[in-house]
C-alpha cells in the first residue's frame, strides 16, 4: 500500500479530509494545522504529541515528552531539529 | 515466438540490489516468526537467503538494523490495515474488531514483539509506540463519541484503552493455553469484544 504521511507527525494521509484544510496539496495533516491552515510549530506539535501519549496511553509526562522528541526526530519536517 | 522471448532477462544491478535486500527482510521475518527477535542470528539469515554472511551487511550494517526493518514493516502493516478498516465515526465495537483483524494477520510476529520488546533496543520501543498510538487514536475517537452519546460509561480514556489492550495482549501472550492451534485472535477475538463492551456499557438501574 502506498500513501503519503504527514511530514509533521507521520499520520497517514489517505483522503482529502486527512490533509490540512482538506487540501491534498498540503503535506501535513488536519491535526498539525492551525485554524488558519498554517502548519503548527515544532513546540506546538511536540506538546500535542506529549498530551496524546499521556491521555491515551497513560504515559508518565516526562517519558511522553522524551518519546515525542524521539518520534519527531524521525519525521521529515523535523529531521534537522536539534533538541 | 522466439525461444529468447520466453527467457526472463536478468535483473539490472539496482533492481538486483533491491530484490536481494527484500529477500533478506523476508527471510528475517520468516525466522523471527519461528524463533523471535532475540535469538535471530545473521548467519542464519544468510543461509536462509542463500547468500554469504558478508552479503547481509552490504544491505544492513548491523543485526539491529535488519531487525528494525522487520519490526518497522510489521508496525506499518498493522497501522495500514487498521486505517483501511476504520472509517471516520466508526462505532467502538467496529474499531475493536478492526484492531483484532489487523493483529490477527500478523499475530505470531506481533506476539514476539510483545514479549521481547522490553528487552530490545529503544528503536523497537518507537515501533511499539507507533502501533499503540495508531490503535489509541482510533479507539480514543470512538470511545469519546460513545461517552458523549451515553452509550458507554464515562471513564479515563487511557484506562479504557489499557483495559482493552491488556485483554488482547493477555490472549496473544498465552495463546498456547487458549487455543489448540494458532492463531488466537481470529478464533476467540469475538468474546473479547463482547466482554469488553459489557464492561463499559451502562447497566440500567445500577449506579
Amino acid at each position: 500500500m502506498t500513501h503519503s504521511s504527514c511530514i509533521n507527525c507521520g499520520m497517514p494521509l489517505r483522503a482529502a479530509p486527512d490533509h490540512a484544510a482538506g487540501d491534498p496539496a498540503k503535506t501535513y495533516c488536519a491535526t498539525c494545522a492551525r485554524p488558519d491552515g498554517s502548519m503548527k510549530s515544532y513546540d506546538e506539535v511536540h506538546a500535542g504529541m506529549t498530551a496524546f501519549l499521556v491521555a491515551t496511553q497513560g504515559m508518565n509526562r516526562s517519558v511522553a515528552a522524551s518519546m515525542a522528541t524521539t518520534m519527531l526526530a524521525t519525521k521529515p519536517a523535523w529531521a534537522d531539529t536539534r533538541r | 515466438m522466439s525461444i529468447c522471448s520466453s527467457i526472463p532477462l536478468p535483473l539490472r544491478r539496482p533492481e538486483r540490489k533491491v530484490a536481494t535486500r527484500q529477500r533478506l527482510v523476508d527471510r528475517t521475518r520468516y525466522l523471527c516468526e519461528r524463533q523471535g527477535f532475540l535469538r535471530l542470528r545473521t548467519a542464519d539469515v544468510a543461509r536462509a537467503a542463500r547468500l554469504s554472511h558478508g552479503a547481509v551487511f552490504v544491505h544492513f550494517p548491523t543485526r539491529e538494523a535488519l531487525l528494525r526493518e522487520v519490526a518497522g514493516d510489521l508496525g506499518r502493516a498493522i497501522t495500514d490495515r487498521l486505517y483501511e478498516q476504520v472509517e471516520g465515526g466508526a462505532a467502538l465495537p467496529t474499531v475493536l474488531q478492526a484492531h483484532l483483524a489487523a493483529l490477527a494477520e500478523r499475530e505470531t510476529l506481533y506476539r514476539h514483539l510483545l514479549i521481547e520488546g522490553p528487552l530490545l533496543s529503544d528503536d523497537f520501543r518507537l515501533v511499539w509506540i507507533g502501533v499503540q498510538s495508531a490503535v489509541a487514536h482510533h479507539i480514543g475517537d470512538a470511545a469519546r463519541a460513545a461517552m458523549a452519546a451515553g452509550t458507554i460509561r464515562p471513564m479515563t480514556l487511557s484506562l479504557l484503552i489499557a483495559t482493552w489492550v491488556g485483554l488482547v495482549h493477555h490472549y496473544c501472550v498465552n495463546r498456547d493455553l487458549l487455543v489448540a492451534a494458532d492463531p488466537v485472535l481470529a478464533a476467540r477475538g469475538g468474546e473479547l469484544v463482547e466482554h469488553f463492551m459489557a464492561l463499559v456499557t451502562p447497566t440500567e438501574g445500577v449506579r
